[in-house]
């Protein structure tokens, strides 16, 4: 493949791969100087891979990358950083202690010789000038960047990369988490950064926007581009159908044909306008023995649903099991009312990962497993034991800890520890997150199964296919409110995307 | 109902603001309380304000402000040091057996320094390249560096004096480092500390590399990915932590003089961080300065001399000294923001 001469940074044919993940399959794309050039794709995609070897945080396991026509070797973001290619990551490189004018002039100051005087003076009026340019001169270069707003932040890192005349500027999602109002200021950053000449690869979700100031689009999928369209005429659902069509591999064949539920039939859960960090008015209801799907963007307010109806987080609204109400705050109250959780983040929130399988199993249910203050350790046994063996678990012994468990026998450890408190509703969130293919099969089924035996599952999910392939109901969010709701056959990529993405 | 959601938070989040912006120059709210507890003293004994015993005061931080000196940079850039009590002891005992031993007073003040050198390169490496957590690495050395005074002084005391085989003129000025006074009236012990802390408080406030002791404690994911070496700031921050480490326990031997490796500097550094932990240095890195450690260390010494002169049980003012730390450090973390 011969590099285009007006391609600043050509990718071509990278591969990478994680542990069961191939995150990128022989990518190949290249970014024109000057251009702002759009990624898509769902979840999963490849693009955040793709962004992390540009900033030389992940090295390829194959392909080649040029930058002006040249082979180049990114070993470090400070590697990047001289190429000219600046990542502005959602966990900003910003140093909190310091002043805005220090942040922006960290890279400057590493240059001169370490036994030399700071230039207060002209940090500060450098700083402020490289404000000025990106329209924000309003803020005080003395100002901590700690007490800044993400959306300032961003904007700091962004006028110090420009000020390391960053030729290449790369933003993932750099919208996730902010206004509207903030978003319309970056974008105003972007076009100025694009008439001074500067290149910018913009990972967006928000198809409004990609098409407001992309010049062209690329769409991923699977860990591979599927096309590269210049943005004329292009519509938000052009875009949507390039992106759908996932291959479901292997976990389809798992995929069991899902009855649909008797109308009718009580409700377990109900949520009344519930309100809470990023949630507006958010109303919905789960039947018994229903599985029922959540899906949306990353800033979609569905990330913050679980520990809403929990109680981790606050929230206001009317939540009930089984007729009775739920007050919020209040985790243990949700647990005595028969809610389970099982969190995203597995090995931070939700397992034990230096305890032994046995004792997670029982760790949410522990009174009923002791006697005046002692663990019943024989009773301990049996049901780890039990648990293991319904949720075929590969174990090595009951005694072994959980953190040295593979991702999949975790999560199922994890499960049966909810399942032991013989729970009416069990929220999941992400629940087959990083597990390779077999697993997920496997949790499919075993949610399927407890659902047919009575309980309400919600499962709040950013994986489009597991929600097509477990869920009798979805509902979309969108900007914090409910976008839809689908059922049965009308549960499809397209239609989930599309409520998920267009405005 | 969202809106007054948010907007209720917002107000919260702006009324801490307001108030976090008064006690924002963390050195304002020390020194406040300093002032508040000069008064209070000036008031309730007479002595307390006179010029003898003001510069007493100085004479009775100085070593302490020294070390606080040092541990200013090294909490700024993220790590802490445990050994320095050992330091302290090592240093001050090598320098005086030297002497005795009939060595010029170069030779052996430049042997305890490098002692304190190398303890503060083998500290930040350990803690660097080596991967260990700094409170480990310095625990393991605060233990090997007091073993390593025992052996050297076989346990037993060590006192600088002719008897003992010291030069009359190495002794002399020896002496005059540790018990003299500059112009009669200023003990030299706060000639030393005035001088150091001028110079770390000019290092620190105004040179490349001050900015990247900050930065590098603030951030080292930010430091690294601007091409500042997170390594070697730290453990030059170690070094000069060991210097002045090696430097405080010299005077302290010229001052007393003698000392013995089982007692000698135990327990100091314990001190020496809250003096510098009080001043507004964060044990999570990035925050503090040298006024700051400044105020800190006179707070603590002027509490200990007010209650001397007070005449308060020394068991009570142990007690005080730790109400003090937690009110100052408390001070700051319940009216800050949380999130950094
Ligand atoms: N550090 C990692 N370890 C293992 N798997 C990873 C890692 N980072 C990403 N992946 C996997 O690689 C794939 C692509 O992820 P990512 O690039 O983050 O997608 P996107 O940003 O498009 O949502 C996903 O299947 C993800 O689970
Ligand atoms: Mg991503």
């Amino acid at each position: 493949m011969t590099a285009s001469p007006a391609n600043i940074v050509e990718i071509a044919g990278v591969t990478k791969r994680f542990p069961g993940v191939l995150a990128l399959d022989r990518i190949s794309v290249g970014f024109r100087a000057g251009e702002v050039h759009a990624v898509i794709g769902e979840n999963g995609a490849g693009k955040s891979t793709l962004m992390n070897i540009l900033a030389g945080d992940l090295r390829p396991d194959g392909g080649r990358l040029l930058v002006d026509g040249k082979e180049v070797k990114l070993a470090s973001p400070l590697d990047s950083r001289a190429q000219g290619i600046t990542v502005v990551y959602q966990e900003l490189a910003l140093c909190p202690t310091m002043s805005v004018a220090d942040n922006i002039m960290m890279s400057d100051m590493a240059a001169r010789s370490v036994v030399s005087l700071l230039p207060r003076d002209m940090m500060r009026r450098e700083a402020r000038a490289a404000l000025t340019r990106l329209g924000m001169g309003g803020l005080d270069p003395d100002t901590k960047v700690g007490r800044l707003s993400v959306a300032e932040m961003q904007l700091v890192e962004i006028a110090g990369a420009v000020r390391q005349n960053a030729r290449v500027l790369v933003l993932d999602e750099p919208n996730s988490a902010l206004s509207k109002r903030e978003s319309e200021r970056l974008f105003e950053v972007v076009k100025q950064l694009r008439a001074e000449g500067v290149t910018i690869i913009y990972v967006s979700h928000h198809l409004r926007e990609v098409l407001d100031i992309a010049d062209r689009v690329t769409v991923m999928r699977d860990g591979r581009t599927i096309v590269t369209m210049d943005n004329e005429g292009l519509s938000e659902d052009q875009l949507i159908r390039a992106m759908v069509g996932r291959d479901l591999g292997a976990a389809l064949q798992w995929s069991l044909q899902v009855e649909p539920r008797p109308e009718g039939e009580d409700s377990v859960l109900t949520v009344e306008n519930l309100e809470a960090a990023g949630l507006e008015d958010v109303s919905f209801s789960v039947r018994a023995g229903e599985i029922l799907g959540i899906g949306g963007l990353p800033d979609s307010g569905k990330d913050g649903l679980g520990d809403a109806l929990f109680g981790l987080s606050a929230r206001r609204g009317k939540v009930t099991i089984d007729g009775k109400e739920l007050r919020g705050a209040d985790p243990l109250a949700a647990i005595r009312l028969g809610m389970s959780f099982v969190p995203a983040d597995r090995r931070g929130a939700g397992g034990l990962l230096r305890m032994s399988v046995a004792d997670n199993v029982v760790s949410a249910s522990l009174p009923r497993f002791s006697l005046a203050g002692f663990v019943r350790r024989g009773a301990v046994r049996r049901e780890a034991r039990a648990q293991v063996a319904r949720l075929d678990a590969r174990i090595s012994h009951l005694g072994q800890k959980l953190g040295t468990l593979s991702g999949g026998n975790q999560q199922k450890i994890i499960l049966g520890r909810s399942l032991v408190t013989n729970p009416r509703v069990l929220v999941l969130h992400e629940p087959t997150r990083g597990i390779d293919v077999g697993a997920k099969a496997e949790i499919y089924s075993i949610l399927r199964g407890i659902a047919g035996e009575g309980m309400a599952i919600v499962m709040i999910s950013s994986e489009i296919p597991e929600l097509i392939m477990n869920a009798e109901r979805v509902l979309v969010l969108r900007d914090g409110r409910l976008s839809g709701e689908l059922t049965g056959q009308s549960i499809n990529e397209t239609a989930i995307l599309a409520r998920a993405m267009t405005s | 109902m969202a809106d007054t959601v948010r907007s209720g938070a917002r107000a919260a989040a702006a009324g801490r603001f307001e108030l976090s912006r008064l006690l924002r120059v963390r050195e304002a709210g020390v020194f406040i309380a300093l002032v508040v507890i000069c008064l209070f003293l000036t008031f309730a004994t007479d002595a307390f304000l006179t010029s003898v015993n003001l510069l007493n005061i100085g004479r009775q931080v100085s070593l302490l402000g020294i070390m606080a000196v040092g541990m200013t940079f090294v909490l700024i850039s993220g790590e802490v040091d445990l050994s320095v009590g050992s330091t302290y002891a090592f240093s001050g005992l090598a320098t005086g057996m030297l002497i005795i031993a009939g060595w010029g007073l170069l030779p052996a003040l430049g042997v305890g320094l490098f002692a304190g050198v190398v303890i503060g390169v083998v500290n930040g490496i350990l803690s660097t390249y080596g991967r260990l957590p700094s409170l480990i690495a310095t625990l393991g050395m605060l233990s090997i560096v007091r073993g390593a005074a025992l052996i050297l002084t076989n346990g037993q005391p060590v006192t600088v004096n002719l008897r003992n085989g010291a030069q009359p003129s190495v002794l002399d000025t020896f002496n005059f480092m540790g018990q003299g006074y500059l112009f009669g009236i200023i003990p030299m012990q706060l000639v030393f500390f005035a001088v150091i802390a001028v110079l770390a408080w000019l290092v620190l406030s105004y040179s490349n590399f001050g900015f990247r002791v900050y930065a590098v404690g603030g951030s080292a994911k930010a430091a690294r990915v601007s091409g500042i070496s997170v390594n070697t700031v730290k453990i030059w921050a170690f070094v000069l932590m060991g210097l002045l480490a090696a430097f405080a326990g010299i005077l302290s031997l010229a001052f007393l003089p003698s000392g013995q490796a089982g007692r000698t500097g135990l327990g100091l550094e314990l001190d020496v961080i809250a003096a510098t932990i009080v001043g507004g240095a964060s044990l999570s890195g990035g925050e503090g300065t040298i006024l700051g450690t400044i105020l800190g260390v006179l707070i603590i010494g002027v509490m200990r001399n007010g209650l001397v002169l007070m005449g308060v049980s020394p068991f009570v003012q142990e007690l005080m000294i730790g109400l003090v730390i937690i009110i100052a450090v408390g001070i700051d973390k319940w009216t800050t923001r949380r999130t950094a």
